[in-house]
């Protein structure tokens, strides 16, 4: 390529593309390979002037900076520069005329104008006749350090031209092997440390070691001994201690020339200083272990990858500086992609691939990750990339995805549970919004409610149920949403039928919603109504044997009584009357106690509730009580002065009294002591149950103890359920203590006891104390006052009791009017007849007797009233049931009683 | 160190990469007469491994049918030598040393001889200049021809049953700006390897003597 110039004239258009042409046909494919190749070339046509440039490819163009059409016809000379060396052009050309090849190395001009260092490789190229066609010209950059003195010529110039560094970077030296003289240039001295001028003179070649590191010593002197024993090549690496102790890399690369024996005469070559190289080696070694990085450079195209020592280790290969594609990609699992090609168009490519480390068989993961550098249009161009293990990643991957798919696996088993739970439960179960808005409702709304559930989403909870019921389930909501507290309610809910069913819920809140659960309860509530009726009707049974019973004994003493009357009466004799009377009269008084006990026991008597001095009537109980007790019970009452007044209904405090005697009694069969006493006590709040009816404050204590067998705890726990007894059937109705219970409870009062088995039992009777002044009743004394004519309507749909009541008026002078019910007594009230007092049953058909008295009172002010009442819810207590000029009267009633009441009555009014 | 390969000193190592240097350099010597071309060749570096560890060497750096020359040789140390190529590069080599004027037919037919030629010239000239360099003197064997795969290689040893090392040697030939890879193994039992190191040492001793 390098000949005689001459300008390129204008029929060589014709020729350059004839020359082309030439070249496709005696290249065939490797025309193609030449154009694809990654080195460097241009062919140049010697047979022309100038030898004009037929063909350069893309690397050529990317390599010297000029473009391909542009070289196209113009002379290869364009290419020198004038920095090139003429010497070395000569001697190229030289050598291309004896062999068929030259080579050297060369500046050459940059397409930007500035020189630059290549390796020159001419071939010539001949045709079938052996003649030569073209000169192909390969083209490799150097860096300054390799570039190879141009062979000397002859020994005389040498010394001159080493007196000057020959290369930039580079010392260079020549070892005279036959005198063992070392001649070096300035570059080589600075390097060494040796006197330039000495250098440049000629040095005892034991110089060549005197600065290298003694490490290195030996092994550089086995080095030179192959060079001085018949080796050709010499390149090692060594250190060398510089004049300032430093330490220094520096590379040396040489050769030996020959003589005609094949002899070494001449041993030289170049050093130039790698220390910053060897760092930045040192570095990218340490990195690339340290960081088990492996790093490749692959030419498109080419068959063999260019490796670091670490990209083997992770393919578990040799350490080697080059392999096949084929050895690496070999190693590489058949589903992946091949480690090196398949690069993507992308500038930066990452795969990850398996690969079976050689040495061990081991499957790894590594990631490859690299760029791909274009050289030219039309080349593959290069890809410098990375590789790195991640196979513990890659495990860790796997293990988390594995855990990640158990977990969605046992999540979504989980969720199918509660699926099934929720759809197949017959309770009612949601999901409510804090605000009480449903958010998820399970089907059997539908089937309990009646609701399609779906239809029930964003409604208030609340929506259905009672409205009774409402406000107690919202405040358990709102403690649910609030708080978390988990509550249990039950609440009527509006059912399939427009009724009302009874659902038990338990409900939490979490999480910002409420969650609730619920039971239809209303199956169980018919069962546990069914249950109490039958209780009741087994009550009913009990209650009615028991009364019948006493019923029966009392009766038959009336009965009997009466009867026998009658047979006086019939035969004459009234004087044996007067003692069946009696004795019936007193069967009557028995019974009428029965009753007012049935009705303390479900606490409906009418109380008489006055200031009691408890202490007077316990005093006038005692002797009576001692009778009854028998001989063999002692009777003790203590009874201190300055008691209080209890508030209390005395007949029935005196009932109460006199039933606890009974008990105590018949708790000591063989005798014993039975004390009664009365104290005053103050209660706190402490001395309560909460339960009680009884409040703290002022109490006056009733307290009978007996010294009997006692009681246990068990029996203790149900002495006050109705009809509990431990007496044997028909000695006892169950009622006793249950009532005493009753009539303290409606007192606001309380019943304590204390009972040990084989000691015996105290119970202590707690009375309120009577606040306010006390009132001596102006006991009825002597036979009723005569009446004078007073008019006294009497309204009883009792017909016997209206017989016997109409009676007793006449026998007292008073005109008696009457009337079964209201319809029939309001026009005798709206009549103009003057009527003196209105005698009236509470308990009527129809209008009540305290509403007659109303009605009465509208045209009547004033009209004295006197109610007759056997039982009246309304009437039990007395004080907030009767107005002013009102009086009630219980059956049954004594007849002078009932005199003297309608005397005490009218007589006022008259006046 | 990679599996299967055995501890040699660095100065040993440096040393035999040394001697077998100045052997191929003999030999690119006497190949520049013979082709009439610019020669070089060079060893950059040499290995001690198991035979089995070489067949692997080989095997992760060369895909594909393998060419080698093989000669035994017998002195203080004894074994066989291989000078293996690619079965690719044993074309170039063919044509760089025929001059590179044979129709691809005459290759073929000139293949087997000049490969054995080739494989004479560098194989004698190493062990020739070894045992001069260690003055101790080796007779060889006549060049064979033989191709496979490393196991081939270095399993079709005179002695099968015994594990023996593999000197395993790198070897660049540039002939006429053709770059061709090749192999130089030496086999030889452990006794062989002892020798040979000891001579080894002495060639050491000897050249760092000043």
């Amino acid at each position: 390529m390098v000949q005689s110039e001459a300008p390129v004239q204008e029929s060589d258009a014709a020729r350059q593309a004839d020359a082309v042409a030439r070249l496709r046909a005696l290249g065939g494919p490797l025309f193609d390979a030449f154009s694809a190749s990654g080195a460097a070339l241009c062919v140049s046509d010697p047979s022309r002037t100038g030898e004009p440039i037929v063909f350069a490819n893309a690397a050529f163009e990317a390599l010297t900076g000029h473009k391909a059409v542009d070289l196209a016809g113009q002379s290869a000379r364009i290419l020198l520069s004038d920095a090139s060396d003429p010497a070395v052009v000569a001697a190229l050309e030289e050598d291309l005329e004896r062999t068929k090849s030259a080579r050297s190395d060369i500046q050459l001009r940059h397409g930007d104008g500035t020189p630059f260092w290549c390796r020159l490789a001419v071939t010539r190229l001949v045709d079938e006749v052996d003649q030569t066609a073209f000169h192909l010209s390969i083209l490799s950059p150097i860096p300054p350090e390799q570039i190879e003195p141009h062979p000397p010529q002859e020994a005389a110039g040498t010394g001159a031209r080493l007196g000057r560094p020959i290369t930039g970077g580079a010392g260079a030296w020549e070892w005279d092997i036959a005198s063992n003289v070392l001649v070096a240039d300035v570059r080589f001295a600075a390097l060494y440390g040796l006197d330039p001028a000495k250098a440049a003179a000629g040095l005892p070649a034991s110089a060549f070691y005197e600065p290298m590191h003694p490490d290195d010593v030996l092994r550089m002197k086995i080095a030179v001994a192959g060079m001085m024993n018949g080796a050709e090549v010499f390149a090692r690496d060594y250190r060398i201690v510089g004049p300032d102790g430093a330490l220094r890399w520096v590379s040396a690369r040489g050769r030996t020339w020959l003589d005609e024996g094949d002899r070494p005469i001449r041993f030289s070559g170049v050093l130039a200083d790698i220390t910053d190289q060897k760092r930045v080696e040192e570095r990218l070694r340490v990195a690339q272990s340290a960081g088990g990085v492996g790093t490749f450079e692959y030419l498109s195209g080419f068959g063999t990858v260019e490796v670091s020592e670490q990209f083997c280790r992770l393919l578990g290969l040799h350490p080697a500086d080059s392999l096949p594609v084929r050895t690496i990609n070999s190693l590489v699992h058949a589903d992946d992609p091949p480690l090196i090609g398949n690069w993507s168009e992308a500038d930066v490519t990452q795969k990850a691939v398996r690969i079976r480390r050689a040495n061990d068989g081991q499957e790894r993961w590594l990631t490859v990750r690299g760029e791909h550098q274009a050289h030219a249009a039309g080349d593959g161009g290069s890809f410098t990339g990375v590789i790195y293990d991640v196979t513990d990643a890659k495990l860790a991957e796997a293990r988390l995805r594995i855990l990640t798919e158990s977990l969605e696996e046992s999540i979504v088993e989980r969720t199918q549970e509660r699926d099934r739970i929720w759809n197949l439960s017959r309770d009612l179960l949601f999901v409510a919004s804090n605000q009480g808005r449903f958010t998820a409702l399970n089907p059997a709304w539908s089937t309990v409610l009646g609701k399609d559930h779906n239809d029930l989403l964003g409604a208030m909870v609340t929506a259905l149920i009672h409205p009774d019921d409402a406000e107690a389930a919202r405040s358990h909501l709102r403690a649910a949403a609030s708080q978390g507290i988990a509550a249990e309610f039950d609440c009527r809910m509006l059912g399939p039928d427009g009724d009302w069913r009874w659902i038990s819920w338990t409900v939490t809140g979490e999480a910002g919603a409420i969650f609730g659960s619920g039971r239809d309860l209303t199956q169980r509530r018919a069962l546990e109504d069914q249950l109490r009726q039958s209780q009741k009707m087994e009550a009913v049974g009990q209650l009615t044997g028991g009364i019948a019973h006493d019923f029966n004994n009392m009766l038959t003493g009336i009965l009997g009584g009466i009867d026998m009357v009658r047979k006086r009466l019939q035969t004459g004799r009234p004087q044996d009357a007067e003692r069946f009377l009696e004795a019936a009269s007193q069967s009557g008084q028995r019974a009428a106690a029965l009753t007012h006990r049935l009705l303390a026991f479900s606490r409906r008597q009418s109380l008489d509730t006055r200031a009691t001095d408890v202490g007077a009537l316990v005093a006038s109980m005692s002797e009576l009580m001692s009778r009854t007790m028998g001989e063999q019970v002692v009777v003790e009452t203590s009874l201190p002065a300055e008691l209080w007044h209890a508030a209390a209904d005395p007949s029935q405090l005196e009932s109460a009294i006199l039933n606890l005697a009974i008990n105590a009694r018949d708790a000591m069969p063989r005798g014993g002591r039975l004390a009664i006493s009365v104290a005053n006590r103050t209660l706190g709040a402490s001395d309560l149950d909460p339960a009680e009816a009884a409040k703290p404050g002022e109490y006056v204590e009733v307290s009978v103890s007996d010294t009997g067998m006692g009681m246990s705890r068990d029996v203790v726990a149900k002495v006050f359920e109705p009809f509990y007894t431990t007496k044997p059937i028909g000695q006892g109705t169950g009622l006793g203590l249950s009532m005493i219970y009753g009539y303290m409870q409606q007192l606001n009062g309380a019943v304590r006891i204390d009972s040990l088995e084989g000691k015996g039992t105290t119970v202590r009777l707690l009375l309120p104390r009577h606040s306010g002044a006390v009132e001596t009743p102006s006991a009825p004394a002597g036979t009723p006052q005569q009446g004078r004519g007073e008019t006294v309507l009497v309204v009883e749909d009792d017909p016997s009791v209206r017989l016997l009541v109409l009676q007793v008026l006449q026998e007292l002078g008073y005109r008696g009017l009457e009337a079964p019910d209201a319809d029939h007594a309001l026009p005798l009230l709206a009549s103009q007849d003057k009527i003196d007092l209105l005698v009236t049953d509470v308990g009527l058909p129809g209008l009540n007797g305290r509403q007659l008295a109303e009605i009465a009172r509208e045209s009547r002010p004033g009209l004295p009233v006197l109610f007759i009442t056997g039982y009246a819810l309304a009437a039990v207590d007395q004080t907030t049931f009767l107005d002013a000029g009102m009086q009630m009267i219980t059956k049954p009633f004594d007849i002078d009683e009932l005199g003297h009441r309608i005397g005490a009555m009218i007589a006022p009014s008259l006046n | 160190m990679a599996q299967g390969q055995i501890e040699l000193e660095v100065l040993e190592r440096d040393a035999l990469t040394e001697l077998v240097n100045i052997g191929v350099s003999r030999a690119a010597a006497s190949l520049r007469k013979m082709v009439g071309e610019q020669v070089l060749l060079s060893v950059p570096s040499v290995e001690v491994v198991s035979r089995t560890g070489a067949a692997a060497l080989i095997r992760e750096r060369e895909h594909g049918e393998l060419v080698a020359v093989r000669q035994d040789f017998e002195g203080v140390f004894s074994g066989r030598a291989l000078l293996i190529f690619p079965q690719a590069n044993s074309l170039s080599l063919v044509h760089a040393v025929s001059g590179g004027a044979l129709s691809p037919q005459e290759t073929a037919e000139m293949e087997q001889e000049a490969l054995a030629e080739t494989g004479n010239v560098v194989l004698n000239s190493c062990l020739a200049t070894m045992a001069n360099m260690l003055q101790e003197p080796l007779t060889m064997s006549l060049p064979e021809v033989i191709r496979g795969d490393g196991l081939v290689l270095f399993n079709s040893s005179t002695q099968p049953g015994e594990e023996g090392v593999v000197l395993f040697l790198y070897i660049n030939f540039a002939i006429n700006d053709r770059d061709i890879r090749g192999y130089i193994a030496m086999l030889m039992d452990l006794p062989s390897l002892e020798a040979l190191r000891r001579l080894i040492a002495d060639f050491i001793a000897r050249v760092t003597a000043d």
